[in-house]
């Protein structure tokens, strides 16, 4: 019966609910950690606009790596795989369900850490935040495609990482994929950095299908 | 043998291929595996031989109590406790002690000067700015009384007593220029100040935190290939297996530590022909400076992962190097400070490598390393009690942890 209802509609919710429980509360735990301890590194309270992208862009847009590169681990494992992937709804799905979840989960600690700024009396305009999320959905996108590609969620921490250390050393070279632009009050690069982590979310979600269809 | 066995497991994963190209490409984009542009010469007669800091009363006094001072009328103090700027705005009772502090220093009515804040900006020339001849303050007690306003302010300000060095710029002599020369030829024989330099970047930008993945997923790997139970039943007792595995991946990380060293290094010898060069340079600061970070880094990996089956030693490690390298450069000493992770030096051939500085640190130094050297080995060794007991079934990795998360509400709800 219950199959049954299932075939006609998509308990999507129940989904969400049971795979964030399972899979990501721990990232989402890890991520309010570092949220928690940015206060003691960085000053948030009394700040102007460009003192308060500081802490923004380049110490919480990391929560975006700890959230997003894990979106296929559970996968990863080869016998979960084998008794997952048969089942009636398609990993595709339950992948895009997890995204999206995720990415609430991300906007929701981004927009708390903003409003606790705010109270500490520091300048932060939506475009901060805005900016913030952008950062830190196209590092997890790096994370999701290095995880995609290499099959293993430890090694695709390194890309973005990686990538994250390249803005210290390149800076603005990068041109619209600089990290830090919003220390000089610069949007453009967010705009590209969010699309092209939209972008690569959805590549990384197209390799997975990709290779399963190869299996 | 188990611990070729381990070390071949490490080095032909995909990871430590990765590792490798990551470590090229992170030390070639900091410019540190040539430095043709980079050549030392003797110093001429009537050059500009840059800046240095020194601790001259006389220079520093004036100059910290103006800053105080225009901070003081601002209530807006700029402190870098981690290295980033924290903007500390004191409450009333806190700005008094302030006020009564300069007046002490100055001599001057503590009121009066309390009455100033808020005052439209003075660019310092217009107040008084000095120390009171009548009280022939000392300038240790100076440094006490600017100690007091930094803790006041919740330490990482420039008033600190290791900071205030900060105030004292003045410019270096042709004497002074000679010096420095002569040790970096000699103390250093140009390729110790070559090896300092890479070292400096190598360990903050690669060795302080890559080694940690490494470690993570050689220690996951019995996990996620099933084989821990196998393991567990074998005759090897736990430090050995723990032990080996340890050694095993950080001769992997020393093995492209010590090449691309000498690939630096050597970039340079022909730049100084017919001088006394020290060869063994590289070797000695890969195995003084860099391996205890990397033996730190990896030790953590271990522990953790042997802990709880979970990369969280990743964003342990990374949230430590995080730290440690945004509390930057502020002074010398602290460059050297007993918990640094990555010890800084960052002196290239414009300023002769700094030797003095560190000759003047290396006891420091040699403290840092050995304890960093004894407390990775302690993880280790704590891993290997963390996988006795899991192998006696006494922890389960990460299940406890599990089950508190999905165990908050049933799942067949």
């Amino acid at each position: 019966m219950e199959i049954m209802k299932s075939k006609e509609y998509l308990p999507v919710l129940k989904i969400a609910g049971i795979n964030f429980r399972h899979h990501s509360f721990f990232s989402v735990i890890v991520s309010a950690a570092i949220l928690i301890i940015t206060p003691v590194i960085f000053g948030i309270s009394n700040l102007d606009e460009t003192a308060a992208a500081v802490p923004l862009e380049m110490f919480v847009s990391l929560i975006g790596i700890v959230l997003l590169t894990p979106i296929f681990q559970p996968e990863q494992n080869p016998e979960i795989a084998d008794v997952v992937l048969p089942k009636h709804v398609s990993a595709d799905l339950i992948y895009l369900i997890r995204a999206v979840y995720l990415f609430v989960s991300l906007m929701a600690l981004i927009a708390l850490f903003g409003i606790f700024m705010r109270i500490q009396k520091s300048d932060v305009p939506l475009l901060l935040l805005v900016g913030t999320m952008a950062n830190a959905v196209f590092l997890g996108s790096l994370g999701m495609l290095a995880a995609a590609l290499a099959n293993h969620t430890v090694i695709a921490y390194m890309i973005p990482l990686v990538y994250y250390m390249l803005n210290y050393g390149a800076g603005r070279k990068l041109g619209n994929y600089y990290l830090f632009s919003m220390r000089t009050l610069d949007f453009q690069p967010k705009l590209w950095l969010l699309t092209t982590g939209i972008l690569l979310v959805f590549a990384s979600l197209l390799i997975e299908r990709l290779k399963r269809k190869r299996r | 043998m188990l611990y070729l066995r381990e070390l071949k497991k490490v080095m032909f994963s995909f990871s430590y291929i990765l590792f490798v190209i990551i470590a090229v490409f992170a030390l070639f984009s900091q410019g540190v595996l040539d430095f043709a542009d980079n050549i030392i010469s003797e110093p001429v007669a009537g050059g500009n031989y840059g800046a240095k800091r020194e601790e001259i009363p006389e220079v520093i006094m004036p100059a910290a109590l103006q800053s105080l001072y225009i901070e003081f009328q601002e209530n807006n103090y700029k402190c870098y406790p981690v290295g980033f700027l924290k903007n500390v705005k004191l409450n009333d009772e806190e700005q008094m002690r302030i006020a009564e502090i300069i007046a002490d220093i100055t001599g001057m009515d503590v009121d009066e000067i309390y009455r100033t804040q808020g005052a439209v900006r003075s660019n310092g020339n217009d107040v008084f700015f000095g120390v009171s001849d009548n009280k022939n303050l000392s300038y240790a007690a100076f440094q006490e009384r600017m100690q007091e306003v930094d803790d006041i302010l919740g330490g990482g300000s420039s008033y600190a007593k290791e900071a205030l060095i900060g105030f004292g710029t003045v410019s270096v002599s042709y004497e002074d220029a000679c010096t420095a020369y002569g040790l970096a030829t000699g103390q250093d024989q140009i390729t110790g100040g070559y090896a300092r330099l890479f070292s400096d970047y190598a360990v903050a930008m690669v060795f302080a935190i890559f080694p940690v993945f490494l470690a993570v997923i050689i220690s996951m790997k019995d996990h996620h290939a099933k084989m821990s139970e196998l393991i567990y039943t074998r005759k090897a007792p736990g430090i050995r297996i723990v032990g080996m595995r340890y050694l095993a991946v950080l001769t992997a990380v020393m093995i492209p530590a010590v090449i691309l060293s000498y690939v630096s290094n050597a970039a340079v010898w022909g730049m100084y022909q017919g001088m006394e060069l020290d060869y063994f340079a590289p070797l000695k600061y890969d195995f003084g400076w860099i391996m205890p970070t990397a033996m730190m880094s990896i030790a953590v990996g271990m522990f953790f992962t042997e802990l709880t089956n979970t990369p969280i030693a990743i964003a342990v490690q990374g949230i430590w190097w995080f730290i440690d390298l945004n509390v930057g450069m502020r002074s010398v000493s602290a460059a050297y400070s007993l918990m640094r992770l990555a010890p800084r030096h960052n002196a290239d051939s414009s300023s002769y490598f700094r030797t003095q500085d560190f000759i003047d640190n290396f006891s420091n130094l040699v403290c840092n390393r050995l304890l960093f050297t004894a407390f990775s080995i302690l993880l280790v060794a704590a891993a290997a009690v963390a996988f006795e007991a899991k192998r006696k079934g006494k922890i389960n990795g990460n299940h406890e942890i599990k089950r508190i998360f999905a165990g908050i509400k049933n799942r067949r709800d």
